[in-house]
């Protein structure tokens, strides 16, 4: 086998030389960075959608929790609103109950007063009755001999209206 | 003692045309280099997927992305067509160097692969400069600082791929000189000193087993790939500074 000399310029090995690189930085071009890029490209992409997706839910979720609050402040107002109106309205209710309550207690002892100076009259009367009765039968043993009752009524009761 | 023979590389025949063009193990080894870095693309980039899940992909956006920064870092983003073409550099030189650890004769070693590789450059620099100055401008620069120094100045430019080129091979082919002398000294010392031992003991070349490996780790690993990236350094800065100053 032949050699070359150790150092030898030959003007194709040179051109082979250049041809090589020049294949080579094709292929790596082609079966490396190409692809290489394209995923890394691919992968950006994905992550930009999934930054821009994860800021509207956080956008969103930022929304709904200020409505919530919002809502959440909205309900306490409505509860304490419901609750002062209860209040105020069972107020006025214990107020009339009470009033009502109080009124009828005091139409009862009205009544009650009315009965018992009625009573009271019919009892007046009724002894009246009884003591001009009495007197009679009295002034008949008396005076012995008979009164009649009828006739002298009046007089009898001039006596008690004044004893 | 044998005679130590250091040559350049072994021609396998040679097509009969233009003269005859030889083929040597520098074309047979560059193909096989070539063809490595092919499957090795191929093995990496299998099976992409945005959400990495083998090592394989990983390496591959490492080197994707190592090379790009370096090539941005150097050059400046404007430049990053010249990724593929630093990267195919890189790996095609530390490539080449590291088929001596295979016992194979290193294209780097033969002077036309890298002289290919600095002419290329070579005209990439003046495509630069003449794109970046126009034609006068380009020609007027051999004339600066003063016109004296027109000669000294196309010598400049003539050094470059020249400095380029043998920078790279003499420093690939020393590892072998030195190697091939190491080799045969090695040899003539275990023959004077173990040559009594009885029978094919005597004819083993024990000595040649341990210094070669540690030579063979500085040359072929550690100077190949070093070589590797300051050619590739070299290429990045040159084109660079052909282009001026960044007009973005």
């Amino acid at each position: 086998m032949d050699y070359l000399e150790l150092i030898s310029l030959n003007i194709w090995h040179i051109v082979s030389a250049i041809l090589n690189l020049l294949v080579l930085t094709w292929i790596v071009k082609k079966f490396l960075f190409v692809p290489v890029q394209n995923m890394l490209a691919q992968r950006q992409a994905q992550l930009d959608t999934l930054y821009t997706e994860a800021e509207e839910a956080n956008t969103a979720a930022k929304a709904d929790r200020a409505a919530y609050e919002e809502k959440l402040a909205g309900a306490k107002a409505e509860a304490e609103e419901i609750v002062r109106s209860a209040t105020v309205r069972a107020d006025r209710m214990s107020d009339q109950i009470l009033a009502e309550a109080a009124e009828k207690a005091s139409e009862k002892m009205r009544r009650a007063d009315a009965d018992i100076a009625q009573e009271k009259k019919k009892a007046i009367n009724e002894i009246k009755n009884e003591i001009s009765g009495m007197s009679v039968d009295i002034a008949e043993k008396v005076v012995g001999r008979e009164i009649k009752e009828d006739d002298h009524k009046v007089l009898i009761d001039s006596f008690i209206e004044n004893l | 003692m044998d005679s130590i023979s250091i040559n350049g590389a072994r021609i396998y025949f040679e097509i009969p045309i233009f003269g005859g063009i030889p083929v040597t193990e520098t074309q047979v080894n560059s193909l096989l280099v070539i063809l490595a870095i092919f499957i090795l693309c191929k093995v990496l980039t299998h099976n992409l997927n945005v959400r990495p899940t083998t090592k394989r992909q990983i390496i591959a956006e490492w080197v994707v992305e190592k090379v790009t920064g370096l090539v941005t870092e150097n050059m400046g983003v404007r430049f990053k067509a010249f990724v593929p073409f630093i990267a195919a550099l890189l790996s095609l030189s530390a490539l080449s160097s590291l088929t001596a650890l295979l016992g194979m004769y290193p294209p780097t070693a033969d002077l036309n692969t890298v002289m290919g590789w600095a002419l290329l450059v070579f005209v990439m620099i003046t495509y630069y400069k003449i794109k970046t100055g126009g034609i006068l401008g380009y020609l007027k620069s051999f004339t600066e600082p003063i016109v004296v120094f027109t000669p000294f100045n196309i010598l400049g430019e003539v050094a470059t791929p020249v400095s380029m080129a043998f920078r790279h091979f003499g420093n690939v082919v020393s590892g072998t000189v030195i190697s091939a002398l190491v080799y045969a000294a090695l040899a003539g010392l275990s023959t004077v000193l173990l040559g009594w031992l009885p029978g094919i003991l005597g004819v083993i070349p024990w000595l040649q087993v341990g210094l070669p490996a540690v030579l063979s780790i500085y040359f072929d690993l550690f100077s190949g790939c070093i070589q590797a990236f300051i050619f590739a350094m070299l290429t990045m800065l040159y084109i660079a500074s052909a282009a001026g100053e960044d007009e973005a």
